[in-house]
């Protein structure tokens, strides 16, 4: 559920896909054009979205890399 | 629908008005209007033949490109025109003897300050600049007419190999994105949006901006440099931005760098904080449409000047900064004031956008655009490679300088657009050499 909501939101609002059905969990998302702007937009989003707070120093590659990273990254925030 | 109202091909959108008040105010300052270039610098002369093929078909494509700007009461609009279109403008160094560079560099620099009445001027134009050595396509438009992410979408399509390809470019059915995204709001919201903006706007202003260049009237011409670092400097750039400013900031250090060498240039300039203004895109990433019109939003960054002394307090400074203004909305908060302000007249927007409300001077210390990342596959121009890319904007006078930043294959470009004779070259080289320090951290 988690992924789909944010594969639903960066699909709609920051990344254009020729295919999105096409696109795995895994596929990278900073080479399929998530940039800078689209990260911090995203972060609310998901603050929004789910309830959760992301330290700001926790912003890197490896969190936000692919759908995958972001689900475990948001789990690790998400309180039971 | 009368004779006169069926010219029209369609209204400018709240961000073509912005950038039209921009232009009126560059045209009060004795400069050409809100230029903005894209220049390739190419391995060869290019297949003519071709190239002028898929001009034509952009031109066919996009009836918007032979159109003129026309006033209507204080709202303007793209009118078609009888005129024919000019495809592909050649400028030939027919003397050996000339020196190539200088040749090329002058003949940039006469386009970009080409006078001509806006209601007269084909929206965007592409010329084919060639010497026995060295071949550069440039294309140029005019701000209403298309953004930078527009402009780089116009060189993808010009790279296209087959008119199918060609096909997958357009305008999105529906309205322009800034409108789009107004739409998402309820009218309270966007007054919200609108008082929210007023209110950031107002903070801003509480600090007086440093103008790091006196101006000396009247403004005469813009001219550029450009800079074209290492594949192993920008990498250095690249992990020096990640750790000064994080994933989401190399904007923010290559604003902040800028700020520090601006200030160790002209320690005594008048002011108390730098604020340089910049865009960001409503565009879907990798997206191919929409390709004209302006699809952006403003945001600013600002630093006293006692934070950009310090170059670790100045990048948490700007990348906070940064996030409060996402987190508070305040990106989307001009969406509505564009809206606005697109209804007042040229002058009375222009003087808005520019003017501080606390001193009643230009808010700008400089203007910055990141172009990013530039996908531009190098091997598509017809018959020849693409080497390198640069950009070049007009600018106001005040500031008189506009930073451009964009990195093509794995090289970090940077544009100096400044007005002369309020900078001067060698004030231009001096400043690029502390950037350089800054981005390197030397």
């Amino acid at each position: 559920m988690i992924k789909q909501k944010i594969r639903d939101f960066i699909f709609r609002e920051l990344i254009f896909v020729d295919n999105p059905a096409q696109f795995s969990n895994d596929d990278d998302l900073l080479e399929a054009g998530l940039d800078s702007m689209g990260i911090m937009r995203l972060i609310m989003f998901i603050e929004d979205e789910f309830g959760v707070t992301l330290p700001d120093s926790e912003i890197e590659p490896d969190n936000v890399k692919n759908f995958n990273a972001l689900e475990n990254w948001i789990l690790r925030h998400k309180k039971p | 629908m009368s004779q006169n109202n069926a010219a029209i091909i369609e209204g400018l959108n709240p961000a073509d008005a912005f950038t039209l008040a921009m232009d009126q105010e560059i045209r009060n300052d004795g400069l050409a209007g809100s230029y903005g270039c894209s220049a390739l610098e190419l391995n060869r002369l290019p297949d003519i033949a071709e190239l002028n093929h898929r001009i034509q078909c952009f031109f066919q494509q996009f009836p918007l490109a032979n159109a003129r700007l026309e006033q209507r009461g204080r709202r303007f609009y793209w009118c078609k025109t009888e005129q024919a279109p000019i495809f592909l403008n050649p400028h030939h160094l027919a003397d050996s003897a000339k020196d190539e560079t200088t040749f090329h560099h002058q003949t940039l620099v006469d386009l970009i300050n080409e006078c001509k009445p806006r209601e007269t001027l084909q929206p965007i134009s592409f010329h084919l600049i060639s010497s026995p050595n060295q071949h550069t396509f440039f294309c140029r438009w005019i701000h209403p007419f298309c953004d930078a992410r527009g402009a780089d979408l116009i060189l993808q399509y010009l790279c296209a190999e087959d008119d199918s390809e060609r096909q997958k470019f357009g305008q999105p059915a529906s309205r322009p994105l800034v409108n789009l995204q107004l739409d998402k709001f309820h009218w309270w919201q966007k007054l919200g949006l609108l008082l929210k903006g007023k209110r950031y706007i107002d903070r801003l202003d509480s600090l007086k901006s440093i103008q790091p260049f006196p101006i000396k009237k009247p403004a005469q011409q813009l001219d550029f440099a450009i800079h074209r670092l290492s594949e192993e400097q920008t990498q250095t750039v690249q992990a020096l931005s990640r750790k000064a400013c994080g994933l989401t900031g190399a904007s923010l250090y290559y604003i902040g760098c800028l700020m520090r060498a601006l200030q160790q240039l002209n320690p005594t300039a008048e002011g108390e904080a730098y604020c340089a203004p910049y865009a960001f895109n409503l565009r879907k990433q990798r997206a191919l449409t929409p390709v004209t019109g302006n699809h952006v939003c403003a945001l600013f960054a600002q630093a006293p000047r006692d934070i950009v002394k310090d170059r670790t307090q100045l990048f948490t400074y700007l990348k906070q900064q940064n996030q409060q203004v996402i987190r508070q909305q305040l990106d989307y908060a001009f969406l509505p004031l564009m809206w606005a302000g697109s209804w007042l007249s040229l002058e009375e927007y222009g003087k808005t956008l520019r003017l501080s409300y606390g001193s009643g001077e230009e808010r700008s210390s400089f203007w910055f655009s990141d172009i990013g990342n530039i996908s531009l596959p190098n091997d598509r121009f017809p018959g020849a490679k693409i080497s390198a890319i640069f950009h070049i904007c007009q600018v106001t006078s005040p500031p008189s300088l506009a930073f451009l930043t964009g990195i093509y294959q794995n090289r970090l470009n940077l544009s100096y657009n400044f007005v002369k004779p309020s900078v001067s070259p060698e004030q231009i080289d001096a400043l690029h050499q502390r950037v350089i320090a800054e981005l390197l951290d030397q």
